[in-house]
């Protein structure tokens, strides 16, 4: 064979390609690689499907933004169907198949976060966030890599509890799932509303689809609860528990946290049962979609989801869960980009403690104003109202910080 | 016409591996295993963990479905028995039994366990039959994971929270890799295999096979219904009590949401695929329900990328695809993958004379 030009040109590409990649790729990889696993199947198939497209759009601003100090980043989304053991499966596949690359993975359950957290460690490390407000991973001592992008739902019962102590109620009943999800803040709520001399008067457990609510109601009713919180459901009881107690003519007042103040499920449910939400309130980490002035980081929201969902319901409105999962991704994004600048390899422990010392961050309009991480999570929230008239959850207090 | 596999003693015939085929087979595949511990990547050491455990438990299934012919739809409890057992018995017994040889103390122990809880969910096998005695077992899946979630007994189960797990350490060897847990994994699915194989060649495992075949007729043979179905329910519930004990070594952590019904599903599911009362049938089974939807999840990867628009549609058809296979399994062949893969040899073995 003889070489000509053209030939020896391709021959050192190659033989440069060959030598010179491998040594690059270890020093700084082509991109960086997020996980991620959602319920796109399954009983919150709805809320993984309405988060699902937030992650493209973070893959794009992120990485118009630079990615992490110039290096791209890819997320690898996969179905868990809501079932742990399946984002335990999806986390390790992710790791075997990334191997560095990844530096950092997003939950969609306490579950999830539970069975994964003991396989983080060592070279396995790395660091995650989640759906989940579960007040057992806010301990950086036990969790060392998991984060909160909110308070826990300790806090958020903290500022329920607060907010109903201000409203001058007296008696509260708790009703909960029997989950773990319901079950989380209710001893700690207990001992909160005892410091605050409110009466727990009803602790009542249902299943999480509430079969058997009209008992529950009508124990309700016998407990002479001024003010009730639920917790541990995303959309189940609301007709049936809310709108039986309005049949019942009971004056009770309803609160929940974070996972039942969606609005496009409060609106559905006000088209189809009628608006017996009237006067419900919960606590919110975030602003609304819908109340971005204030909120810069909002507003590019805004601007690309008209642009990369259009002719969807995601045109013009973020749900409340689309925002915690950006909110996640932005706190992992900001801890990235801090290590990074700080000269420091992005490994799992390096991310962990640049994260664990976010001090006074603007968020861009998530939260009331700069927040910090405490213990791995933000203990701030707003109690917000729904009118059925229009449709809007409406803040009903200041930000509170616990 | 039926060639080979001459056999000129009895001993040669009542041997575990009776033909050279099969020899041959089995030492292959030690060396395949080998081999693949050592070279294979990192997910295909994580794909072919999860296959090792789930292979253990039908194997048990099969001692149950496919030789006696008990169908039970709640093994997946006496697989929570296993992992939970051998994590509470790791946490009781440190401190009194060394680290460095606990697991032979802690698996045998889960295995007994699951055994004798195996006994008692048999019970009912005496009286009712097919689809009667599917919904008795279903309960056992039921009450297990409900006593584990029990405050009452959450000091040891952890409850709805779950328990830590330790990684196995034998002599020191901590198997804190995925790499060494399939060392492990493989050694003792293949023995697992291995006993499957020798049982339906003894006593008992004729036995087994006589109540499948006619029950009342096995009784009239002298063959004791009560003794053998209970032996059947026990050793079964053994091999998914081993299953457990591997599974809370292989993961970090193990909650009672792990061991619900759609693991018992998925074990008779993978024992229809594969094929009942053969022992490589669980084998077939166990490939195809977990390489299934990694091909799915790898061949939309490599078509449409990883996004989560993508993930989206991919979801609901691994689940489909998984369902239509089901299905189509039942309706054209019963026998499962073994029978395919018989007939396959049979005409590899007979070629150029007759197929099929």
């Amino acid at each position: 064979m003889t070489m000509n030009r053209r030939s020896f040109l391709a021959t050192s590409a190659a033989a440069t390609a060959l030598t010179g990649a491998p040594i690059i790729l270890r020093a700084q990889p082509k991109e960086y690689v997020l996980g991620a696993s959602l319920p796109l199947t399954g009983p919150f198939a709805t809320a993984g499907q309405l988060v699902a497209p937030a992650f493209a759009m973070a893959t794009k601003l992120f990485n118009d933004e630079g990615g992490v100090a110039g290096t791209p980043i890819r997320f690898v989304t996969e179905d868990s169907g809501y079932v742990p053991q399946n984002a335990l499966n999806n986390y390790q596949r992710a790791l075997a198949s990334e191997g560095k690359n990844m530096i950092g993975y997003f939950a969609d359950s306490t579950g999830a976060m539970k069975l994964i957290a003991p396989e983080l460690k060592g070279e396995n490390a790395r660091i995650m966030g989640s759906t989940s407000f579960a007040s057992e991973l806010a301990d950086p001592t036990t969790h060392p890599y998991q984060y909160m992008s909110g308070p826990s739902y300790q806090s958020q019962f903290d500022i329920l509890l607060q907010n109903i102590k201000n409203e001058g109620g007296e008696k509260v009943a708790f009703i909960f799932s029997n989950t773990e999800f319901g079950r989380d803040p209710i001893e700690h709520g207990k001992m909160r509303a005892a410091e605050l001399g409110l009466e727990v008067v009803l602790e009542e457990s249902t299943k999480a689809e509430g079969a058997d609510i009209p008992t529950h109601v009508t124990k309700l009713a016998q407990s002479g609860a001024d003010h009730c919180i639920l917790q541990g459901y995303v959309t189940g009881v609301w007709p049936q528990l809310i709108g039986g107690a309005r049949q019942f003519g009971l004056p009770v007042k309803f609160k929940g946290t974070f996972w039942g103040m969606e609005k496009l499920i409060a609106d559905r449910i006000t088209a189809e049962a009628g608006p017996f939400l009237a006067g419900y309130e919960g606590v919110m980490p975030y602003r609304y979609f819908y109340d971005r002035e204030d909120a810069p980081r909002y507003q590019q929201y805004a601007e690309l989801s008209k642009v990369m969902f259009a002719g969807t319901p995601l045109e013009n409105y973020m749900s409340t869960w689309a925002l915690q999962t950006m909110c996640g991704l932005e706190i992992a994004m900001k801890s990235f980009r801090d290590t990074a600048e700080a000269g420091k390899e992005l490994t799992a422990d390096n991310i962990a403690e640049t994260l664990s010392n976010i001090k006074d961050w603007d968020s861009g309009g998530f939260f009331g104003g700069p927040v910090s991480m405490v213990n791995n999570a933000i203990g701030t929230g707003r109690v917000y109202g729904y009118n059925p008239e229009d449709g809007l959850f409406t803040p009903k207090s200041d930000w509170l910080s616990v | 016409m039926i060639n080979a596999n001459l056999k000129s003693s009895y001993a040669a015939d009542e041997r575990v591996l009776n033909n050279r085929y099969k020899q041959a087979f089995v030492y292959s595949m030690i060396a395949l295993l080998i081999l693949f511990t050592a070279f294979a990547s990192d997910y295909l050491i994580l794909i072919a963990c999860q296959m090792g455990i789930l292979l253990i438990a039908v194997v048990g299934i099969n001692v149950l479905t496919g030789y006696t012919g008990l169908v039970s739809l709640g093994h997946g409890a006496f697989v929570a028995i296993g992992a939970y057992a051998v994590t509470i018995f790791n946490n009781v017994a440190t401190g009194i039994i060394p680290a460095g040889i606990m697991p032979f103390f802690s698996i045998p122990f889960a295995v007994f366990l699951a055994a004798a809880v195996g006994v008692l969910v048999g019970l009912p096998s005496l009286r009712v039959k097919g689809l009667y005695l599917a919904v008795a077992t279903l309960a056992a899946n039921f009450i297990v994971i409900f006593l584990i979630e029990e405050d009452l007994f959450a000091p040891w189960t952890g409850g709805m929270v779950g328990l830590t797990t330790n990684s196995p350490n034998f002599f020191g060897w901590v198997l804190d890799t995925k790499r060494e847990m399939f060392g492990l994994i493989a050694l003792v699915g293949f023995v697992a295999l291995m006993m499957a194989q020798n049982l339906i060649r003894t006593r008992i495992g004729r036995a087994f096979i006589a109540i499948r075949d006619r029950d009342y007729s096995a009784e009239i043979l002298g063959i004791s219904l009560l003794r053998y179905k209970l032996t059947s329910f026990a050793i079964s519930a053994a091999y998914c009590g081993l299953s457990g004990a591997l599974f809370a070594y292989f993961y970090a952590r193990i909650l009672p949401e792990q061991f619900e019904l759609s693991l018992s599903l998925n074990l008779v599911a993978a024992l229809i695929i594969g094929g009942m009362g053969r022992t490589m049938g669980p084998v077939f089974g166990v490939i195809i329900v977990v390489l299934v939807p990694e091909l799915i999840k790898v061949l939309f990867g490599a078509l449409a990328g990883d996004s989560a628009g993508v993930g989206q549609l991919r979801a609901p058809l691994q689940q489909i695809a998984f369902g239509v296979l089901l299905v189509l399994f039942l309706l054209k062949e019963p026998l499962g993958i073994n029978q395919i893969v018989d007939r396959i040899l049979r005409a590899a073995n007979r070629w150029p004379f007759a197929r099929g």
